[in-house]
Parts: structure tokens; C-alpha cells; sequence
């Protein structure tokens, strides 16, 4: 039997339903990080705010990326549909922390992807994604530095500025 | 054209010479290009059935699918839907079956 699925699709089915969740994550992710914007802004946490802003770019620039993939080998790409946003945090730490937890939530789904990927033999998507297990280290490495400024600084008052002032902005 | 799967209600045909697919679905047969073919599965898998069975979500328990471009209407039933989405699941399973059977030979 012709396989005709195989004749217009470099990838698999299977990739291009788990890559269609993770444009899902990226966009949600990317907003989530909008909102931590909007919160450090609204609380005149700066640098923080412009770090979130540059993040949420970011996740837009990885939701592309997948999405683009995805049509150029042949597949479907959906665009997705993003609710539930939370908006509300108590303090800076815990908009960092949540940001963190995001990230390794997006590590675990890359790191799915590309299991599935190694189980269907499916190494023009094991070979694409390999890019963002790098991003990913990075990712994770920049928000557990700042993390780690609490500890070091403090959490009240002054310390929080502080810590504002040192967060890299580009 | 060959038979890919049959279902209780439809069928999936192959036809490889002209690369497409043809879905007998009872009133008529539709020809699928494999672009319209994936945005049928994405339609059919996204499918809530659960609504189904919850008269605030679904009132009447039935399904619009439009297909094609806007070329074809179709209202289904909740038999219908999982039928469907059954031949839908099968057929891709088959395939890549196929696919992989052909690399390891």
C-alpha cells in the first residue's frame, strides 16, 4: 500500500500532535510571563517587569519556531487558544518562583517530545528539538540566579529593589 | 482505490494515484486532499465527547463538522462522532503500522 501520509509529512502523526501541544505550552507560557509583567510594572519592579516582557518574546519566538516546523514538514499546525492566566502574585519571589516551575514544566514536555520522537524513529523531530534543550538550561539557569539573589539579599523592603536593580534586562 | 478502514457507519479509502483520501460517510463520499484529511482529524480528535453526555454543554447531543474549506456540512450524532473519531484513530494507526512494517522489512 502507498503510504501517502509519509509521501506529504517528513514527520509523524504522533510528533506533530505533541508538537501541537507544546505551541500550546509556548503561548500559554508566553502569556503567563505578560502577566508577571504587568505585575512587577504595576509594582514598580522595573527591571523585572522589562526582564518578563523580554520573556514573553521569547516564548512567542519558541511557539514560531515549533509552529513553522511543523508546517514546513508537511503537518497541520493549530494555533492556540490560551486561558486561565493567572494575574495575581503576593510578592517578587513568588512571580520568580512561578516562573521557574513554568519552565521546568516546559522542560519536562520538550524532554517528552523528544522521547516520543526517539520512540517512532522520528529523527528529523529529535534532531530540531535538540535546540531547545539548550534554551531550556539557559532558561532555567537565568530565573534560579535571581532566585538565588533572594536568599542572598532579602526579601523586604530595600532588598526587594535591590534585587530589582540587578536582574538583567537583556 | 483502496479500503483503509471501515467503521460501523463510514469508510476511509486510499486513493494513491491521485494522493488523497475519499471518506464515505452514508449521504455522500468526500474527497479529502491530506491537508483537509489532517484538519478533519484535528476537528474530529478535538471533539469534547464528554459534552455530550452533559445537557448544559451539549443540549441536543449533536456535532457540526465542516470540512474542506467550508465546501461540506455535516450534522453528527454522539454514535456517530465516536464512530467517526474511531475510524479517524484506526486509520492513522494502520498507516503508520504499514509504514513501519515496510522500513523494518
Amino acid at each position: 500500500m502507498k503510504d501517502i501520509i509519509r509521501q506529504q509529512m517528513s514527520i509523524t502523526a504522533s510528533s506533530m500532535d505533541v508538537l501541537n501541544q507544546q505551541i500550546q505550552m509556548e503561548s500559554k507560557a508566553s502569556a503567563s510571563y505578560l502577566a508577571m509583567a504587568s505585575w512587577c510594572d504595576q509594582n514598580a519592579f522595573g527591571n523585572s517587569a522589562l526582564f518578563f516582557y523580554a520573556q514573553a518574546e521569547e516564548e512567542r519566538s519558541h511557539m514560531m519556531k515549533i509552529f513553522k516546523f511543523i508546517n514546513d514538514s508537511g503537518g497541520n499546525a493549530i494555533s492556540p487558544e490560551v486561558t486561565d492566566i493567572n494575574h495575581d502574585f503576593s510578592s517578587l519571589e513568588e512571580v520568580f518562583v512561578t516562573a521557574l516551575e513554568q519552565e521546568i514544566e516546559v522542560t519536562k514536555a520538550i524532554n517528552g517530545i523528544v522521547a516520543n520522537a526517539k520512540k517512532t524513529d522520528d529523527y528529523a523531530v529529535e534532531n530540531f528539538m535538540q535546540w531547545f534543550i539548550e534554551e531550556q538550561l539557559e532558561e532555567e539557569r537565568s530565573i534560579r540566579d535571581i532566585l538565588d539573589l533572594f536568599e542572598l539579599m532579602g526579601r523586604d523592603g530595600i532588598a526587594l529593589k535591590l534585587i530589582d536593580e540587578r536582574i538583567k534586562t537583556e | 482505490m483502496e479500503v483503509l478502514y471501515t467503521s460501523k457507519f463510514y469508510t476511509l479509502y486510499q486513493a494513491g494515484h491521485e494522493r488523497c483520501f475519499y471518506l464515505d460517510l452514508g449521504q455522500k463520499t468526500i474527497r479529502l486532499s491530506f491537508c483537509q484529511f489532517l484538519a478533519l482529524r484535528h476537528k474530529v480528535m478535538s471533539i469534547s465527547i464528554e459534552s455530550h453526555f452533559d445537557s448544559d454543554l451539549n443540549e441536543h447531543g449533536f456535532e457540526m463538522l465542516i470540512l474542506c474549506n467550508k465546501e461540506h456540512f455535516f450534522i453528527l450524532n454522539t454514535l456517530e462522532v465516536l464512530d467517526l473519531k474511531c475510524l479517524i484513530d484506526h486509520s492513522f494507526s494502520l498507516i503508520e503500522m504499514d509504514a513501519e512494517n515496510v522500513f523494518t522489512q
